[in-house]
């Protein structure tokens, strides 16, 4: 690993830092005057357990996003723009919906309904972008894009078809936001999961490296490119349906950090799934700053709104800077 | 070494890309594919480099079929240059030639040689987005180098098309010092001038369908081109009685 790269990794480790104890210090008093100072015992789990889940869905969408990117071979691929996070809040909806409508509670019901809606959706997206055996980059957004709607009208017939009282929090999570209340237990296994699928897509750095050049070029190296194509698909469904499970659908992270991360380090996948994840978890923690800072007087943002303008003003940065090869 | 084509035919839907290709090829040779556009060409390179399943027929490389090899064993065996390669990640040059060492294990020495061999040595850290045609048309050639175990396969698919004079006199070195290292070395050319001068042999095609075969100065004369290319051609050779100079 060259000097420059580890440099790099180290201050997007220092940044990190720096954003969560900004995050765990910032203080918002009943006035609306901000003060910063370390929170009494009883309040720290309500910075804890968001800043740990802002560090696990921010990870988890970077890998994610990186990891279709690779597998599409399409810079625009990311789990927003192509319909696995409308697709895992479908599933999640429809549990929702189901344990309403039953009165039941599903053990595990909305990971299962997540992680199956975001497979689905990719599955979708997949098959329906497929033109003379490969894969067509453009028909892949546009169907993406159509089965991101698609899935948005089934969420919206969902939220219709329960009582008013629950529209409010069915809204609320369609805009994406950190949990304040969620058991360590939870965590645990989300972040141990995320954890693993992001050091599985790291132990394949060198396969996906050869993964981005051409169908044939990748073959003759050697590379079996349905098995990693089968690998990376799952990983990434999960990953991105562990994104939603948390904080719900969250735009743009998963699009921005691996171009970030690419542009900064310009080295192989192995180090570049490192730097994303970093990167991931640092855009989410900063936009949950960010969040903290402003105040409508109407509660604070939710922090999908807040990576939707953050994420796509930085879009644009790096389409310009890029002169369209993000 | 020896490749030896049987039957071979590739069908897309209704419509025959090659059919009934027979031939075969010992190691060491050069073997120049020529024919019109459209004829098969690249079709018959992929499918020898096992890229593309034949319909019927077969591609066996001593003995063992190409399309039922491992990705790896493959990998060792023959390596595979296309006409126009593609890069979708931020690589460097040397990133991308290292690439050919996938399956095969790292090895800096054979990259650098690689890069050195197609006079790119001192420009491998230049980014892929910013090489021109030439440049990643080397660059490919430099990671079939790389990957190449001497006495195996290569297979280029118009590995000339980018290059200026200076580079494509290079490359025609390069592909005799692999022959002569013991390869199989098919390409598909479009420069019949070239073909002529490096060539052992020609595979023509002209309609998916291998319309001459055999030894090059012994196939290509202008009348049997020229009806396979559909005009009148004339050519000369140097004071030397070498190199060709072909009209259309």
């Amino acid at each position: 690993m060259r000097f420059r790269t580890v440099l790099l990794l180290v201050v997007l480790g220092l940044l990190l830092v720096a954003a969560a104890t900004f995050r765990i210090l910032i203080t918002r008093g009943l006035d609306g005057g901000l003060s910063f100072s370390f929170p009494e015992e009883q309040y720290l789990i309500y910075r804890l357990v968001p800043l740990v889940s802002a560090l696990i869905v921010g990870s988890a969408l970077g890998v994610s996003g990186m990891g279709l990117q690779v597998l599409l071979r399409n810079p625009l691929a990311s789990p927003w723009i192509l319909g696995l996070s409308s697709g895992a809040g479908l599933g999640v909806m429809a549990i929702m919906f189901a344990e309403h409508s039953t009165g039941m509670t599903f053990v595990g019901g909305q990971t299962i309904g997540a992680v199956v809606g975001a497979i689905m959706s990719l599955v979708l997206v997949y098959a329906l972008s497929r033109r003379r055996g490969g894969i067509d980059p453009m028909s892949m957004v546009l169907v993406g894009v159509v089965i991101s709607v698609l899935c948005g009208s089934g969420i919206m017939i969902f939220q219709h078809l329960v009582p008013m009282g629950l529209r409010g929090s069915f809204t609320t999570w369609l805009m994406g936001s950190l949990p304040e209340i969620e058991s360590w237990q939870r965590l645990g296994i989300l972040g141990a999961l995320v954890l693993g699928c992001t050091w599985l897509v790291a132990w394949w750095g060198p396969t996906l490296d050869a993964v981005c050049l051409s169908d044939d070029e990748a073959t003759s190296v050697g590379v079996n490119l349905p098995s990693i194509r089968l690998r990376l698909f799952l990983v990434s469904s999960v990953l991105a349906a562990i994104g939603v499970i948390l904080a719900g659908p969250i735009a743009f992270v998963g699009l921005i950090a691996p171009h970030g991360a690419r542009l900064m380090m310009r080295c192989s996948h192995r180090v570049l799934t490192i730097g994303t994840a970093i990167l991931g978890a640092l855009l989410l923690i900063a936009a949950d700053d960010v969040r903290q800072l402003v105040d409508f007087g109407t509660g604070r943002l939710p922090i999908g709104i807040v990576t939707s303008i953050i994420g796509g003003l930085l879009f644009l940065v790096l389409l310009v800077r890029g002169r369209g090869r993000v | 070494m020896r490749l030896q084509l049987s039957e071979l035919g590739v069908r897309f839907g209704e419509r025959t890309a090659i059919t009934g290709i027979n031939a075969g090829i010992d190691g060491g040779r050069i073997i120049a594919v020529l024919g019109p556009n459209a004829s098969g060409k690249t079709t018959l390179l992929r499918t020898i480099a096992g890229l593309q399943l034949p319909s019927q027929g077969s591609v066996e490389l001593d003995g063992a079929r190409v399309d039922r090899m491992s990705p790896h064993d493959r990998a060792s065996k023959l390596a595979w240059v296309p006409c126009v390669a593609e890069v979708a990640g931020s690589f460097t040059i040397r990133r991308v030639v290292e690439l050919g060492r996938y399956a095969i294990g790292p090895s800096t020495t054979r990259v650098d040689d690689a890069l050195a061999r197609v006079d790119l040595l001192d420009r491998s850290e230049s980014t892929w987005f910013t090489a021109s045609a030439g440049m990643r048309q080397r660059t490919a050639i430099a990671r079939a180098l790389a990957q190449r175990t001497p006495g195996g396969m290569l297979v280029l698919d118009e590995p000339t098309s980018a290059l200026d004079l200076r580079h494509l006199k290079l490359m025609g070195e390069l592909l005799r010092q692999c022959a002569t290292d013991g390869d199989i070395v098919v390409a598909a050319m479009h420069d019949i001038a070239f073909a002529m001068e490096l060539a052992d042999e020609v595979l023509v095609l002209r309609d998916g369908q291998l319309v001459l075969a055999g030894e090059t100065h012994a196939v290509l004369t202008p009348s049997s081109l020229g009806d396979v290319f559909g005009v009148d051609l004339a050519w000369a050779k140097d004071d030397a009685g070498k190199r060709h100079l072909v009209i259309p």
